[in-house]
């Protein structure tokens, strides 16, 4: 606040000088002229009146000669005060309306108001740096979720489109670069209602850039940031960062998945993808021939994943520079059949398109199938706005970037443990992911997956931290039998625990239960419900561990004592 | 040499001598004192004032409140004359006048803290 007025009147300097001057000027004419008064003697007018007349002159009120009638040299020096204060006035007027417009000023005005529409946050908020088609579909969902999120962009664009949004709750948001540390610190770093950092940018370094700062300025905060190379997912991670999702790895290992271990592939799917249709069939490309076309980001990140699964891989890349594309590759353009048909299109069972041009992906595929039409097409979706041509071409799988990582990353915001339980699960055997996956179809039947998690505390589940404070002991099974009945059990299960620095993936059900622990959970909606009920309702919880139904009414509970003596 | 701190130095004395100008007399002597030299001291007092805009240091800070407070007290010093002369009819009695001469008096301490901050700044300067 105080910035901006010293800045606007630092630019109002000259005009108010001015302003003071000529009426300073014309206030002195008007005394020291000569005037009459009504009797036609000698009249000067005070300073007073002189201030008074020179008022409404300027301003162009106009009241009238006063307080008697001027002589006419008095009318001389009106005529010239006249002209004079207007013009100052006009230029005065003009000045300020200038500095409104200033870009400086405006751009102040709005951090001022940003600023204060951050510190009066009183809700858990995420700060999102970066507003691109991820942002935006993250934000999006955080939004409809009741989730708050605070947005920072240095560029012009899609952030302007916050302006006017029909989201349920309006994110705060500001064009501005988040490298900067004190930008990061209006927009809420250290604010104690901060649930983390969302580094989003398109470019490596500003995103390892964001994960310093928010380091050094606020080592608690949950940091999440996008990665596109392998260097720079190190690095972020290096500084503390919780998660580091880079958006082609994502993608190219979950195709490596879909091939080599389909289980895994649906648990990451229901745990990480979408959330408003669930997947349930597995694409399956058969293992074979692989063309990828084009060895960019994409192409690489995949070659890598395939290769590791052992399939037999042809690289097609278009640009004859490029150096380090792996033996055996075609140097040509892989728009043509001639290219394609010395990749070996005939026997592949696959085509990924990964160039960085859209047409070009697409019309790359469109020949393939007219070369083979029973291969499994691959597109890489580069922008947004290809999306209806992508899904009018009925392609096998698309990799639309944004959707990609807004799902993981929102996942990853409901959910933290996710990511501990997903990088242990990434290292199971076909057969242990069989055998989850199936349990989690058995708890989840034909809705949609809900995953959640809750902490062992006072605050989210007091009953239970009642029970356990009194020393009695808790099994994992106990928390899940149904409160209606503590025969039947709740439709859920554990997926994930973790106690201290301690992690146990898919805990057996005669495991204690601790004060402190946090659990990750699967199954529906109504078997969160009925998990909250257990664990926060201490009659239900007695009842479940028990049997015993205890009446909630104080006068019940004491017919009852009576009656038991 | 720089124009703008010649014209700021020049403001800061002039609103001093003029205020001295003024202040200069006996106290309850009408005759002592001139209504212009009020006048002109109010206008440079606020020139001033308006030049140490925008000045965000802890001395531009400590700069534009001697002034404000210098403004303050010769403005409210010509309200008593202007309202006096309205009612009262043009004969000035003592009383008035030497709470005029003395608020005016406040307004010069004022100033001569002003100007004394000019010369700190301009001894304290690295050549």
């Amino acid at each position: 606040m105080s910035n901006l007025i010293y800045l606007l009147l630092r630019r109002l300097r000259a005009p108010l000088i001015t302003l003071i001057l000529v009426y300073a000027v014309s206030m002195l004419g008007y005394v020291l002229i000569p005037g009459e008064d009504n009797n036609r003697d000698l009249y000067y007018m005070t300073f007073f009146e002189a201030f008074y007349f020179v008022s409404f002159m300027g301003t162009t009120i106009g009241f009238g000669e006063i307080p008697y009638e001027f002589t006419q040299p008095q009318r001389y020096w009106t005529l010239i005060c006249l002209y004079a204060t207007v013009i100052t006035w006009l230029y005065g007027i003009g000045s300020l309306l200038s500095v409104f417009q200033d870009p400086a000023f405006r751009q102040q005005t709005k951090l001022n108001s940003f600023r204060r529409a951050v510190s009066r946050i009183r809700q858990p908020f995420y700060l999102i740096c970066g507003y691109g088609e991820t942002g935006r579909k993250l934000v999006e969902e955080l939004a409809h979720d009741g989730v708050l999120s605070v947005v920072l962009d240095p560029e012009e664009g899609p952030i302007n489109d916050l302006e006017v949004n029909d989201l349920p709750i309006s994110p705060l948001w500001l064009r501005a670069d988040a490298s900067d540390a004190q930008l990061l610190e209006y927009a809420g770093i250290n604010h104690p209602r901060c649930s983390g950092i969302i580094s989003l940018a398109n470019d490596d370094r500003v995103n390892l850039t964001i994960a310093i700062v928010a380091q050094l300025l606020n080592k608690n905060v949950r940091l999440i940031a996008r990665a596109d190379t392998k260097q720079a997912e190190s690095n972020i991670l290096s500084f503390g960062a919780n998660e580091v999702i880079n958006p082609f790895e994502t993608f190219a290992s979950r195709l490596a998945l879909a091939i080599n271990s389909p289980s895994l592939h649906l648990i990451y799917e229901w745990t990480t993808g979408p959330r408003d249709r669930r997947v349930d069939e597995v694409y399956l490309p058969k293992k074979g021939r692989w063309i990828i076309c084009g060895f960019g980001n994409f192409g690489r990140t995949a070659y890598q994943y395939l290769d590791d699964i052992g399939q037999e891989l042809c690289v097609i890349e278009p640009d004859r520079h490029r150096r380090d594309v792996p033996a055996g590759a075609i140097i040509g353009r892989p728009t043509e059949a001639s290219t394609l048909k010395k990749a070996g299109i005939d026997e592949a069972v696959g085509i990924i398109a990964g160039t960085g041009n859209d047409p070009d992906n697409l019309s790359v595929l469109m020949t393939a199938r007219e070369l083979n039409p029973n291969i499994f097409r691959v597109a890489h979706q580069n922008e947004e706005k290809n999306k209806p041509i992508f899904e009018a071409a009925e392609l096998d799988v698309v990799m639309q970037r944004g959707n990609l990582i807004s799902d993981k990353i929102f996942a990853l915001t409901q959910t933290p443990l996710l990511g501990d339980f997903l990088r242990i699960v990434q290292r199971f055997k076909s057969e242990r992911a069989n055998l989850l996956a199936s349990r989690m179809i058995a708890v989840m039947g034909d809705e949609f997956p809900e995953l959640w998690e809750f902490e062992v505390n006072a605050k989210e589940t007091p009953a239970l931290f009642d029970r356990l404070n009194a020393k009695h002991q808790v099994l994992v099974e106990d928390l899940l039998r149904l409160p209606d009945n503590r025969e039947k059990r709740i439709e859920a299960f554990m997926l994930f625990l973790k106690r201290g620095e301690g992690n146990v993936i898919l805990p057996e059900n005669n495991r204690l239960v601790h004060i402190g622990d946090r659990f990750l959970m699967c199954g529906t909606k109504k078997a969160h419900h009925n998990v909250q009920i257990m664990t926060r309702n201490a009659q239900y919880l007695e009842y479940g561990l028990t049997g015993d139904l205890k009446p909630d009414s104080l006068v019940w509970r004491k017919i009852m004592a009576k009656l038991a003596r | 040499m720089r124009t703008e701190k010649v014209v700021f130095a020049f403001f800061i004395v002039l609103a001093l001598t003029l205020n001295f100008g003024f202040f200069l007399g006996d106290f309850s002597n009408v005759h002592h004192h001139n209504v212009y030299e009020l006048f002109a001291a109010i206008v440079v007092n606020l020139i001033a004032t308006v030049l140490k805009f925008g000045d965000r240091t802890h001395l531009g800070s400590v700069f534009l409140a001697t002034s404000l407070v210098a403004v303050l007290q010769l403005i409210v010093a010509a309200l008593i004359w202007g309202i006096h002369s309205a009612t009262a009819g043009a004969e000035m009695d003592a009383d008035t006048f030497s709470t005029i001469v003395s608020l005016s008096g406040g307004a010069l301490l004022a100033n001569i803290i002003s100007v004394v901050l000019l010369v700190a700044e301009t001894v304290n300067l690295r050549r």
